[in-house]
C-alpha cells in the first residue's frame, strides 16, 4: 500500500482536435478475408492516415462510475464517453504510460458522433481522469460534460488494445479503419494510494474473433465508398454497439455467453 | 492455416497470460507482407519468418532467440533447507578468480562452513557484478565483494578484508530474524484460525480465503510482498471476533440491531489486537476495511472507493464467493458459477470493484466452476 501521489496542478493548453459537426459512424464486424478485400479496396482510394503509423497498438482506457451510469446511458442509445488514448509500437501490458496520452470525449448517438480529443502529457492525463480538472483549462463543449462526470466520480475502469490500420482522406471527410486482435480488458478500481505508476492491465476479458471496420465520414459518401458500405452491411456478422458498451458488458457478465 | 484461430491470437494469448509470456513466440508463416510481419512482431513476436523456410535459418533463429531470453538465474520452486539451530550457517562462495576465493574462504572459515557448489547455503559470496550461479535460490542473500578497497562509487561492495566475516554474519542474522518473525506470524495464524473454528460452523474458511485472494492478487500482477500480505490479512481478518460474545458468534436466526452493531465491531476489535504487533501494520487496513463496499455503505467507516486500498477490495472478493460457496443455516451453498453471477449482480450495484470480480470469474471458469 504505496503513499499518496503528489496531485498534477499545471494549467497547460493542449494539443486540440475537435470534430466540426457530428459525424456519421458506422461498425461493421467481419471475417479476416472480408476485412483484406476491403482494406485492399480502400487503399486504392484513400492514402494511409498520416497520423497513424499501420498496425500500431491502441490502448484506450474507459471511464465509469461506479454505479455504471455512462453505460448505462450508452445501452439506451446516447452517451458520453470519456477515455484516454495511447498509441505503442509493441503492446504494451499496462496503461496510463508516461508520454503522450489522448484524452478523448465522444458523444455517441445511434448512427453519428462528436468527437473533442487533447493531446496532453500522460501526468496531466492521469491527474485530470482522477478528478483534478484544474490540470486543464476545459470549460466549454464536451470538455465541460466529462469534468462534470469526473466530478460525479467517473473512473478508468475497462481499457481495450487494438491493432489499427487506418486510412483517411486528407480533408478528413472520410476515414476508414480496420481493428485487429481487439483485446478487452478489466481494470481495477484505483486507490487515492496508485496514481504514480502506470497501471497494469486487469484479467483478460475477452478476445474479438473478427476484425472490426468503422467508416466515419461527413456529408456524402463517394460512390465508391457507397459500393463498400453496401458490401459491409451485406457481410457484417452482427450489428455492433460500440467498443465501450462490449467491454463494460463482459466485465459485468452481461454477455449473456461465457468469455473465451 | 490454423483452423479456428490464427498465429496472431495465439501469440497474443500466450503474452497475455503472466504465466506464459516470457515463452519467445517465432511467426512462421506464408504471410509474407509488411504489414503481416508488423502485426506479428507488435503483437509480442520475437521474430517473423515467411516461408518457404530454410531450416538452418530457422535453428539459427531459435538459438538467437534463445539466447537473449534465457534467464541467468533458473527460478527455483523449492526453497534451500533450513539449518537446526546450532548448526554454523552455510557460505558459498562463487567467485571465478581462485586466489580471490581462496582468500575470501580463509577470512570466513572460522565462523562459517564454506559449502561445496550445489550444496544448500544461507549466502552467497560473489564478486563485484557476477551473475550468481543458476542453481542458487532467488531468495538467498548476496553479499558482493570486492578485492579493491571501499568506494563511495560502489557503496554496495564490501571490501575483502578482516571485517568480510561480520558483514557476512550480518547479513545471515537479519536473514533468520524475517525468518523467525514470519514464524511468530505463522503462529498467530495458527491461533486465530483456532479462535475462527471454534466460534463459526465454516471451519478452514479464513485458509480457503487466504488462498483464494492469493490467487486473484497473482492474476492482478501483484508482487510476492502484496501477496503475502493479503494472505496474512486474509487469515487474520476476523481475529477480532475473539473479544465478541460466544453466543453472538454462534446464533442462528435473524441478529437484532443492537446484535449486528456489535458484531460489525469486530474489524474495529481485530485492529486493536493486531495494533501491537509491529510486524503487522501493513495488513491492518485488511483487518479494518474487508467490510467495506465501493459505493459507501459497508462498514466500519463507510469508504468509498479509492478510500480502499486493492489488496482490501481482493479480500472481500474472496471472502464474500467463499462465504457464498458454503452452506449455511439460512440457505445451501451455491455452485462457483451461481456465486460469480451474485457477485457480479454486486459489482452492478457499485459494490465490489468489478475487476477484481473478473479475476476471480476467469479462475472459477478455468476450473470448471469450482
Amino acid at each position: 500500500m504505496t503513499k499518496p501521489a503528489q496531485k498534477a496542478a499545471t494549467k497547460m493548453v493542449p494539443m486540440h482536435e475537435t470534430d466540426a459537426e457530428r459525424r456519421h459512424e458506422h461498425r461493421f464486424q467481419v471475417p479476416e478475408n472480408i476485412a483484406r478485400l476491403v482494406m485492399r479496396t480502400t487503399a486504392s482510394n484513400l492514402p494511409l492516415s498520416r497520423d497513424d503509423r499501420p498496425y500500431q497498438w491502441s490502448s484506450t482506457t474507459y471511464c465509469d462510475t461506479i454505479d455504471w451510469s455512462i453505460y448505462r446511458a450508452a445501452e439506451t442509445g446516447s452517451a458520453m464517453q470519456l477515455r484516454i488514448r495511447e498509441y505503442h509500437r509493441t503492446r504494451p501490458l499496462v496503461v496510463m504510460s508516461p508520454g503522450t496520452a489522448w484524452i478523448e470525449f465522444k458523444d455517441d448517438e445511434q448512427d453519428t458522433s462528436l468527437k473533442e480529443r487533447y493531446g496532453v502529457p500522460m501526468e496531466v492525463a492521469r491527474s485530470f481522469v482522477h478528478g483534478d480538472p484544474r490540470s486543464l483549462d476545459l470549460d466549454h463543449g464536451l470538455a465541460e460534460r466529462a469534468s462534470r462526470l469526473l466530478r460525479a466520480g467517473a473512473r478508468p475502469v475497462v481499457v481495450t488494445q487494438y491493432n489499427r490500420l487506418a486510412y483517411s482522406a486528407l480533408d478528413s471527410s472520410l476515414r476508414i479503419t480496420a481493428d485487429h486482435n481487439l483485446m478487452y480488458f478489466a481494470l481495477p478500481w484505483e486507490a487515492a494510494t496508485d496514481r504514480e505508476e502506470p497501471t497494469p492491465l486487469g484479467t483478460l476479458l475477452s478476445m474479438e474473433p473478427n476484425v472490426i471496420v468503422e467508416m466515419k465520414w461527413y456529408g456524402e459518401l463517394p460512390h465508391w465508398a457507397v459500393d463498400l458500405h453496401q458490401y459491409l452491411k451485406e457481410n457484417t456478422k452482427e450489428e455492433r454497439p460500440s467498443k465501450f458498451i462490449v467491454a463494460i458488458r463482459w466485465l459485468l457478465g452481461q454477455n449473456g455467453r461465457e468469455a473465451k | 492455416m490454423l483452423p479456428d484461430t490464427d498465429g496472431y491470437d495465439v501469440c497474443l494469448r500466450i503474452k497475455s497470460n503472466g504465466a506464459t509470456a516470457p515463452i519467445p513466440v517465432i511467426f512462421l508463416s506464408a504471410r509474407g507482407e509488411v504489414v503481416d510481419k508488423v502485426r506479428g512482431l507488435s503483437c509480442g513476436a520475437a521474430d517473423y519468418i515467411t516461408k518457404p523456410f530454410q531450416a538452418a535459418e530457422l535453428l539459427a533463429r531459435i538459438d538467437a532467440v534463445l539466447g537473449h531470453a534465457r534467464n541467468p538465474r533458473a527460478p527455483r520452486l523449492v526453497r534451500s533447507t533450513e539449518r537446526a539451530a546450532g548448526e554454523r550457517p552455510v557460505v558459498r562462495v562463487a567467485i571465478a578468480d581462485p586466489p580471490l576465493a581462496t582468500h575470501v574462504g580463509q577470512l570466513l572459515a572460522p565462523r562459517f562452513e564454506i559449502g561445496a557448489p550445489e550444496a544448500p547455503a544461507d549466502v552467497v559470496v560473489v564478486e563485484g557484478n557476477a551473475a550468481v550461479p543458476a542453481d542458487l535460490n532467488e531468495d538467498l542473500p548476496i553479499v558482493r565483494v570486492t578485492a579493491g578497497r571501499a568506494s563511495e562509487d560502489r557503496p554496495d561492495l564490501t571490501p575483502v578484508d578482516g571485517q568480510l566475516a561480520r558483514i557476512v554474519d550480518l547479513v545471515v542474522r537479519e536473514r533468520r530474524l524475517d525468518s523467525d518473525l514470519e514464524a511468530g506470524a505463522e503462529a498467530l495464524i495458527v491461533l486465530a484460525s483456532a479462535i475462527a473454528s471454534h466460534d463459526r460452523p465454516g471451519q478452514g474458511h479464513g485458509e480457503r480465503v487466504a488462498a483464494r485472494a492469493v490467487q486473484i492478487g497473482r492474476a492482478l500482477g501483484l508482487d510476492d510482498s502484496a501477496r503475502m500480505t493479503i494472505r496474512l490479512g486474509a487469515l487474520l481478518k476476523d481475529v477480532g471476533n475473539a473479544r465478541l460474545p460466544a453466543s453472538l458468534l454462534a446464533k442462528q436466526g435473524e441478529l437484532t440491531a443492537e446484535e449486528r452493531a456489535m458484531l460489525e465491531r469486530h474489524p474495529l476489535l481485530g485492529e486493536e489486537i493486531l495494533g501491537g504487533f509491529k510486524r503487522l501494520s501493513g495488513l491492518l487496513p485488511i483487518v479494518r476495511h474487508h467490510h467495506e463496499r465501493l459505493d459507501g455503505t459497508g462498514y466500519p467507516d463507510g469508504l468509498r472507493a479509492e478510500q480502499i486500498p486493492l489488496e482490501v477490495r481482493i479480500v472481500t472478493v474472496a471472502d464474500r464467493f467463499e462465504a457464498l460457496l458454503t452452506d449455511r443455516p439460512d440457505r445451501p451453498g451455491v455452485s462457483g458459477t451461481e456465486a460469480i453471477r451474485v457477485l457480479q449482480a454486486s459489482v452492478s450495484r457499485g459494490e465490489l470493484d468489478a475487476a477484481v470480480v473478473a479475476a476471480l470469474a476467469t479462475q472459477v471458469r478455468s476450473t470448471g466452476g469450482g
